[in-house]
């Protein structure tokens, strides 16, 4: 199977409901702007009511947008019917036919493109090899388990060679073991045909594993956009910085921003940080984004913040070690137990910040 | 979607179209205006070549002209050049006094002195007179000798025929016009044309036979001569006869809801909630009154109990002191007939019931009796409260059973039928079955929007397996007892319609003979034939059309779709007699002149029909996840592929009932259809009725049982031909 894939692209798309009880106006999607480039799987991803889902059902043509335009390689495709536009969609429930089997449900998309029977049967039984599921194609989808029942709309979306594979978060109906199997699985096949690909999703490990970019969206506005480790890394705001992993801010005073390094105090300790300082020129306080493996326990008098630890998690590859400070819980990760050190529940520790994995933000 | 260009071009076609139609259909008004001209012209010139001569004879010619109903002559005696001596002579007065009025008018005189040339002259303007227009014609009465103007005459032609002619031509002109500016502005400018047009012709449906006739025969009411007021419903608001009817309609509703709940209750209990052989059949005896033709059950009460009654005459012989015509035979007929409803309703109330409520109770040390009154009873109340309202409602409608039984009991749609027909006073039929409306009405809305919303009991889709036994060894045969006299009751009932159809004259002769049936048959071949092909032509256009409704509702957004719902609805909520007399109403005039035609009938069960239908669409596509349709569209499937390939087999439950339904609703339709009948369309039932209306009972039987025999038969057929698809019987029973 050759894709022929093409960008994606949305100018200023904006999209408002009317909400038909209240009559009130919800703006789902607020003026956004993306490019997605051929062959590339992009993420949608944000928390609960976001414009995710509606974003995707834009491009897919089930919903118009309120203003904007969609474009697949040149071609704008704004108004056209979802039956009249080269993309292909898999639900989040799947919607597969249930009185079809599962080759009938995968052949569908071919026999309204009028392609002969014969060519329709080798194509389905091709596609069900990809997917892994050559031997089921007489049963009915209802049983079939939840991982097989995704993989049959995966393939009925993928039959019909679109130009743009849309996905609805759908691997939420999967249990977390499944999960991680169809994940390597979806990016596997979608590198192998080298298709465009947009992928809507809230969970975060989800998005970071399968992506070529992240698009972080907020209250219907996108957040950042950018590769998994840079959003992790540098993360535009502080909602980006928590949403995408577990996020620690530490208060502090800025005294001087100098060649991009930023003086900066914790209390009345210096710390010396490069990430986000130019941004914060200008700014007297701000505050400091931390990770849990940017914590780094030390002997009591050796760090910026002392504290008590209250327990540890023993995860086996790491220790999550939980510490009471004046700014409240928070989590260390100390990576390598057999090595480093582990402070007993109830001891008295400091805790230093390694500025290198950790980024200053201006206050509002 | 909205570009400028796209614009113009829709104006300036619309435009084009616009000044097209107005020609083609201005040069067929010119045409046909000219064509009826000439007729009248040449009609004229007969009537002058036959006119006399001599004014002597005038008046006894005029007493003997024959003309057509709306025509009338007035001879004008005279040379017209002497316009001071002239005089007239007419059969119609008003003719006379429009001709005495206008004569010195200068058109007339121009028309006199083209009489005086031996020329015609037809007036350039029609006039009115006794409230209708007549296009007037002057023709003159020539001596044939001397050629010379003796008389003129001034005929006037009913213009009527041209008017309705042209009222139609201009219907369709704005019709055609119409039609091209939303389809084309619906496939140009929407996104999704297809549906949009479906939603549109579902509103001119609704408006055209459902909004349009229910307005005409409320206006009808407060019409008197033209006018408005409030005259009829006085006299029928004030009269002891209209409102005894009015009570007699509730009175029977108030007994028959009562009894016919109780005999559901006990059916329903039994056989959801206590242990017990023969369920099914019970079931199966409990339902089939539905499917049965209307008249069948009143047939066999008066075959049995009637004057000449099997029991009340041969065996017992007290006809004389008791008589089954009246209230008493209406509510048995009713709750043998209407029993049934409240049977589906409650049995599906009680198998939702879970029984653990009951264990707790019990288990809580309650008796089983308190275990009844206290839980399963509250819990049923709904919907005995629903099923007696909707028997209610079907009581007050019915009008097939009193028509035959009631005797001298008046109920309401009987007496809204009598006014329609026997005295011709359709203004009085539609304001009496107004009058049913407002109580049938009332228990509808009753029905559904209190006590449904009232409703404890949560469907789960699982009726638990275990049944707690709840009531003790005699009550339990108490109970059977009484189900089983109710069968065999119907049993009997059914089996003397059997009988009726073998038996030489029934009361009388009680010989066997198969006479009955070569004769029923023959004389009722054509009006089996009209009922079957009727039927067969409503039932899959109501079928379709109740899911593509249903569809709408439940799946697209649109302005006014609160509005569709409603108008669709309302024709289950009007009874049957309303409905037939606001068609004859409003379809017995052009522009839509139906009366007479099948297209009445099978407009008038469609529209009747297509509620049910909608409402078990609705139920079914609620349950559907919509990300099945939008797969089949995002996989390239348009609106017609998604409905045949994806839509119709997943409701096809519900689909088969809305035919089955639609089907035998119309096969036993009387209430409506009665006035819609012609001699080209006529209906079984409206038959059998004229067979036992002239004692026929034995053809009456047949009929009914070849009635029984169809739908049996049409419903297994429809079950064959619809046949299931194994993959979703599997899903859903899975
Ligand atoms: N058909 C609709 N009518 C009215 N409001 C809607 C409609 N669809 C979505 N919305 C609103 O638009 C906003 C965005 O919804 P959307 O479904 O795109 O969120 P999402 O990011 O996909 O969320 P989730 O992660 O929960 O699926 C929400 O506030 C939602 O209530
Ligand atoms: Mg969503």
């Amino acid at each position: 199977m050759a894709v022929n894939s093409l960008p994606v692209t949305l100018k200023n798309i904006t999209k408002i409901f009317i909400d038909p009880h209240s009559k009130s106006r919800v703006v789902a999607v607020d003026d956004i702007s993306i490019r997605i480039n051929a062959g590339e799987l992009v993420t949608l991803l944000g928390p609960s009511g976001c414009g995710k889902t509606t974003t995707l059902r834009m491009v897919a043509g089930f919903e118009l947008p309120t203003k904007g335009k969609i474009f697949v390689g040149d071609n704008e495709i704004t108004m056209l019917l979802p039956n009249q536009r080269d993309t292909a969609m898999v639900f989040q429930s799947y919607g597969l036919f249930p009185h079809m089997t599962v080759a009938q449900n995968v052949g569908y998309g071919l026999k309204i493109r009028k392609i002969p029977k014969n060519q329709i049967n080798k194509k389905v039984n091709e596609i069900l090899d990809l997917v892994g599921l050559s031997d089921l194609g007489d049963r009915p989808p209802a049983r079939l388990s939840g991982g097989q029942q995704q993989r049959v709309a995966l393939a009925r979306a993928l039959i019909v060679e679109p130009s743009v594979l849309l996905l609805d978060e759908p691997l939420s109906n999967l249990d977390a073991l499944l999960r991680e199997q169809m994940r390597i699985e979806i990016r596997r096949i979608q590198k192998s045909l080298g298709i465009t690909a947009i992928y809507v999703t809230h969970d975060r490990i989800e998005a970071m594993s399968l992506s070529d970019r992240i698009i972080v969206m907020n209250k219907g506005k996108i957040a950042q956009v950018g590769s998994p480790s840079e959003i992790y890394i540098n993360p535009a705001s502080e909602f980006v910085a928590g949403f995408i992993g577990k996020a620690t801010f530490f208060p502090v005073k800025i005294d001087s921003v100098e060649l991009g390094v930023a003086r900066v105090f914790l209390d009345d300790k210096e710390i010396r940080i490069k990430r986000g300082a130019k941004e914060t020129e200008g700014s007297e306080t701000g505050r400091i984004l931390t990770r849990p493996e940017s914590l780094k326990l030390v002997e009591k008098g050796t760090g910026q913040i002392t504290g008590t630890v209250k327990y540890n998690v023993y995860l086996g590859n790491t220790v999550e070690s939980y510490i009471q400070t004046k700014f409240g819980e928070l989590m260390a990760q100390i990576d390598n137990p057999a090595i480093n050190k582990i402070y007993d529940e109830g001891k008295q520790v400091d805790i230093e910040i390694k500025p290198e994995i950790s980024k200053l933000f201006a206050s509002e | 979607m909205f570009s400028k260009k796209k614009i113009i071009i829709f104006i300036i076609l619309a435009f084009f179209v616009l000044i097209l139609d107005f020609w083609i259909f201005n040069t067929l008004k010119t045409d046909f205006i000219k064509t009826v001209e000439e007729m009248y012209e040449t009609n004229a010139q007969s009537i002058a070549d036959g006119a006399p001569r001599n004014p002597e004879d005038v008046q006894n010619w005029i007493n003997n002209l024959q003309l057509q109903e709306g025509n009338s002559v007035l001879y004008i005696v005279g040379s017209p050049f002497s316009v001071k001596d002239l005089y007239s002579i007419s059969e119609n007065e008003r003719l006379t006094e429009y001709f005495n009025k206008n004569k010195e008018s200068p058109e007339f005189l121009d028309a006199m002195e083209s009489s005086a040339y031996g020329e015609k002259y037809i007036l350039s303007d029609s006039v009115k007179i006794d409230n209708n227009k007549k296009m007037i014609i002057f023709v003159p009465v020539t001596d044939p000798e001397w050629w010379e103007t003796v008389g003129t005459l001034l005929i006037s032609f009913d213009q009527k025929p041209i008017n309705d002619f042209t009222d139609l031509l201009n219907v369709f002109a704005i019709a055609i016009f119409s039609l091209f500016v939303i389809v084309y502005f619906f496939g140009k400018f929407t996104r999704d044309p297809v549906t949009n047009y479906l939603i549109i012709i579902i509103f001119v449906i609704i408006g055209i036979f459902i909004a349009f006739p229910l307005y005409q025969a409320v206006k009808l009411t407060f019409l008197e001569n033209g006018s408005f007021s409030l005259d009829l419903w006085v006299k029928i608001l004030t009269k002891g006869q209209y409102l005894e009817a009015l009570w007699g309609s509730v009175k029977l509703g108030l007994i028959t809801a009562t009894c016919s709940t109780l005999i559901g209750y006990l059916f329903a209990f039994s056989v959801t909630r206590m242990r017990l052989k023969g369920k099914k059949f019970f079931s199966i005896m409990a339902t089939l009154p539905i499917i049965s033709p209307p008249f069948s059950l009143t047939l066999s009460i008066i075959l049995l109990f009637g004057n000449n009654g099997l029991i009340t005459k041969q065996l017992l012989n007290i006809s004389d002191s008791i008589s089954i015509y009246g209230l008493g035979g209406l509510v048995v007929v009713q709750t043998m007939g209407m029993f049934p409803i409240a049977f589906l309703t409650l049995s599906g109330v009680l198998e939702s019931i879970d029984s653990t409520l009951e264990d707790a109770a019990l288990n809580l040390r309650a008796s089983k009796w308190q275990t009844f009154r206290t839980v399963t009873l509250p819990l049923s109340i709904p919907g005995i409260a629903s099923s007696w309202l909707l028997v209610f409602t079907t009581s007050l409608a019915d009008f097939a059973n009193p028509l035959m039984l009631a005797g001298k009991y008046k109920v309401l749609s009987v007496e809204a039928y009598m006014e329609v027909t026997g005295l011709n006073r359709l203004n009085y039929g539609a304001a009496l079955s107004l009058l049913l409306l407002v109580p049938t009405a009332t228990a509808f809305l009753l029905q559904r929007y209190w006590v449904n919303k009232k409703s404890y009991v949560t469907i789960t889709g699982k009726p638990s397996a275990r049944l707690t036994e709840l009531t003790n060894k005699p009550t339990k045969a108490f109970l059977i007892t009484a189900m089983v006299l109710v069968t065999v009751f119907l049993i009997s009932l059914y089996g003397t319609i059997i009988a009726g159809c073998f038996v030489k004259n029934w009361g009388i002769d009680y010989s066997f003979t198969l006479e009955n049936w070569p004769e029923a048959l023959s004389r009722g071949k054509d009006a089996i034939f009209d009922t079957l092909t009727l039927a067969a032509i409503a039932t899959p256009i109501a079928g379709i059309l109740s899911m593509l409704v249903a569809f709408i509702v439940v799946r697209k957004k649109f302005i006014g779709k609160r509005l569709l719902e409603i108008g669709v609805m309302i024709p289950f909520a009007v009874p049957g007699t309303m409905i037939g007399i606001s068609y004859i109403l409003a379809f017995n005039t052009p522009p839509i002149l139906l009366v007479g035609t099948a297209s009445i009938i099978i407009i008038n069960y469609i529209v009747r029909e297509l509620p049910v239908g909608v409402e078990g669409g609705i139920a079914v596509l609620k349950q559907m996840d919509p990300a099945i349709e939008e797969a089949a569209q995002d996989l390239g499937a348009g609106p017609g592929r998604i409905f045949r390939t994806i839509l119709l087999p997943l409701i096809r439950p519900a689909f088969i009932s809305s035919l089955s339904y639609t089907f035998v609703r119309s096969m036993t339709a009387v209430s409506a259809v009665i006035f819609l009948i012609s001699a080209n369309w006529y209906h079984m039932t409206v038959l059998i009725y004229n067979f036992s209306e002239n004692l026929r009972f034995g053809l009456a039987s047949v009929l009914s049982t070849t009635l029984i025999i169809i739908v049996l038969a049409v419903f297994g057929l429809m079950r064959l031909l619809l046949p299931k698809n194994d993959l979703l019987t599997k899903t859903i029973t899975k």
